[in-house]
């Protein structure tokens, strides 16, 4: 099959468009993620999702409103644990992380029978990614990058030192909490596109790779769109023409191409 | 300028700071001096708001430090050795974003961040990666960062920690020369008793008790030191024939 042909695939077509989309909004995140060292949060935040899920399905609300709400409370308690018991936000992701499953285990102990949706939804499949599913992705992408962009230089010198900034008088618990709530929301779509593992892939391998090519954070968030859009294209079309899991094979280019990076910077630039 | 009435502060149950009251005055550099874990960084943040007080309060111009942090008028200097590494900003980053929050054009914030670089004598390292630049450079582009808004108040945690004998040095003779030029108020937290002995107007000798507030003169008396540190400590004060004052011209005028 050529290429002008996955064009005529409908299906595939979404899959190319939802999934350059959510590479877009993650890769601008992972910036965050590299710079604060949360490369934990997507996980815990997607696992942490499972309790809403299940309590959607359970209750029989659209799983999908449970679920990004449940994340959004989630990522909030990260943060509102980690700055009054002052640890490390990784910490309290692993309580809350383990709290969340244990009690969509429980909740889906209650159900009757093993819901075949949660798990779909908990894993992703990008090429079932539906019209609807891409103008979700892109209203939120488009206001969330906004915002992003916009305050870019507040939101990097709050991950540098927050007390400075406060001293500066940026309003850094505004934007804290807003950095997490995008992540979370964030996190909730792209599970439900391409799974909880591409997710966690896709936040964390763009800065990673591009911050060992670039040191400046303008070039790095530029250097991780481009990485990633051009990775989630090629993962889309050379496992579809190889019949291999769309997902795996994406973050398997990903992880390909930061161990390359990291082994010729080795060999040849330093 | 700063009037602290009556405070007591406890963290995490334990009392860190125990009744002081004192006043600075404006355009004042006073030394806070003391052992370890006697309170000083304690004293500064709940200068600063970070620290809220059991009893007593603290003043800035009248205000509490919360809304006089909101008139941006205060530049701080955290205790710190070295940023991570791999940050991604320059030194030109770090400066403009003390003026993250002025409503002034991008190139009018660059033009001020290279004036104050050009200042503190870092302009020639403004697209360095800031975590690549040593403990002396990142301190001054870090006081670059401080003073671009042009704060009244200085408020500095031990600025001299990772920086050499020569930067340390020409780092004080910057403080000096930023107090007699703009008129800014100085607080900082020093171990340096005898390097700053000869330019700060106040000390503050605090563990746990305000011990001493007054000039650094009465402050070398035997009772006062002793009081403070212990019996067994002996300051070592620069003296004229000092050949790293000769060598590096500090002015010294108490011995």
């Amino acid at each position: 099959m050529s290429l002008s042909d996955f064009f005529t695939i409908p299906f595939l077509v979404n899959a190319l468009v939802g999934g350059v989309l959510i590479a877009i909004l993650l890769s601008v995140l992972s910036l965050f993620v590299f710079v604060k060292k949360w490369s934990f949060i997507n996980i815990g935040i997607s696992h942490a999702a499972f309790g809403g899920l299940a309590i959607g399905f359970f209750l029989g609300v659209n799983p999908t409103i449970t679920g990004s709400l449940f994340a959004i409370l989630v990522g909030v308690l990260i943060g509102y644990i980690s700055k009054k018991g002052q640890i490390h936000e990784d910490i309290s992701i692993g309580i809350l992380l383990s709290f969340s499953m244990a009690l969509g285990v429980v909740v889906m102990s209650f159900s009757n029978n093993y819901n075949s949706d949660l798990f779909a939804f908990l894993f992703g499949n990008i090429l079932t990614i539906t019209q609807q599913d891409i103008i979700m992705i892109l209203v939120f992408s488009a206001i969330s990058l906004s915002f992003l962009l916009y305050n870019l230089e507040r939101i990097m010198y709050c991950c540098f030192d927050e007390e400075l900034a406060y001293i500066s008088k940026v309003n850094t618990k505004f934007f804290y909490y807003s950095l997490i709530t995008v992540i979370a929301i964030a996190t909730v779509l792209s599970i439900k596109l391409v799974g909880s593992v591409l997710s966690s892939a896709m936040i964390i391998l763009p800065a990673a790779v591009s911050s060992q090519l670039f040191w400046k954070y303008k070039s790095i968030i530029l250097a991780s769109i481009f990485i990633s859009v051009v990775v989630v294209f090629t993962g889309i079309v050379v496992s579809f023409q190889y019949n291999l899991p769309s997902g795996s094979t994406i973050v398997i280019i990903y992880s390909l191409i930061f161990f390359i990076v990291i082994l010729v910077k080795r060999l040849f630039i330093r | 300028m700063i009037k602290i009435e009556n405070l007591w502060v406890e963290l995490n149950g334990n009392l860190i700071l125990e009744d002081i009251s004192l006043e600075i005055k404006k355009g004042e550099i006073v030394a806070i001096v003391g052992p370890n874990g006697g309170g000083k960084t304690t004293l500064i943040r709940t200068i600063l708001g970070f620290v809220k007080p059991a009893k007593g309060r603290v003043l800035i111009d009248g205000k509490e430090p919360k809304d006089y942090i909101k008139s941006g008028k205060v530049g701080y200097l955290p205790q710190k050795s070295s940023y991570e590494r791999d940050f991604p900003v320059s030194a030109l980053d770090v400066v403009m974003f003390g003026l993250v929050e002025v409503k002034i054009s991008k190139k009018e914030k660059e033009k001020k961040a290279l004036e104050v670089l050009r200042y503190v004598g870092m302009e020639s390292f403004k697209d360095k990666p800031f975590g690549k630049l040593s403990g002396g450079q990142q301190q001054r582009v870090m006081i670059a960062r401080a003073i671009i808004s042009q704060p009244e108040l200085l408020i500095l945690d031990e600025p001299s920690t990772g920086v050499d004998v020569v930067a340390q040095e020409s780092f004080y003779e910057f403080i000096k020369k930023l107090n007699q030029e703009k008129g800014i108020t100085v607080l900082m937290i020093t171990h340096d008793i005898g390097a700053v002995g000869s330019f700060v107007h106040k000390v503050v000798g605090l563990n746990k008790k305000l011990h001493y507030f007054g000039d650094f003169k009465d402050f070398l008396q035997k009772s006062n030191v002793d009081k403070l540190y212990g019996s067994e400590v002996k300051l070592l004060i620069h003296s004229p024939e000092c050949f790293t004052c000769q060598y590096f011209n500090v002015e010294v005028k108490k011995h």
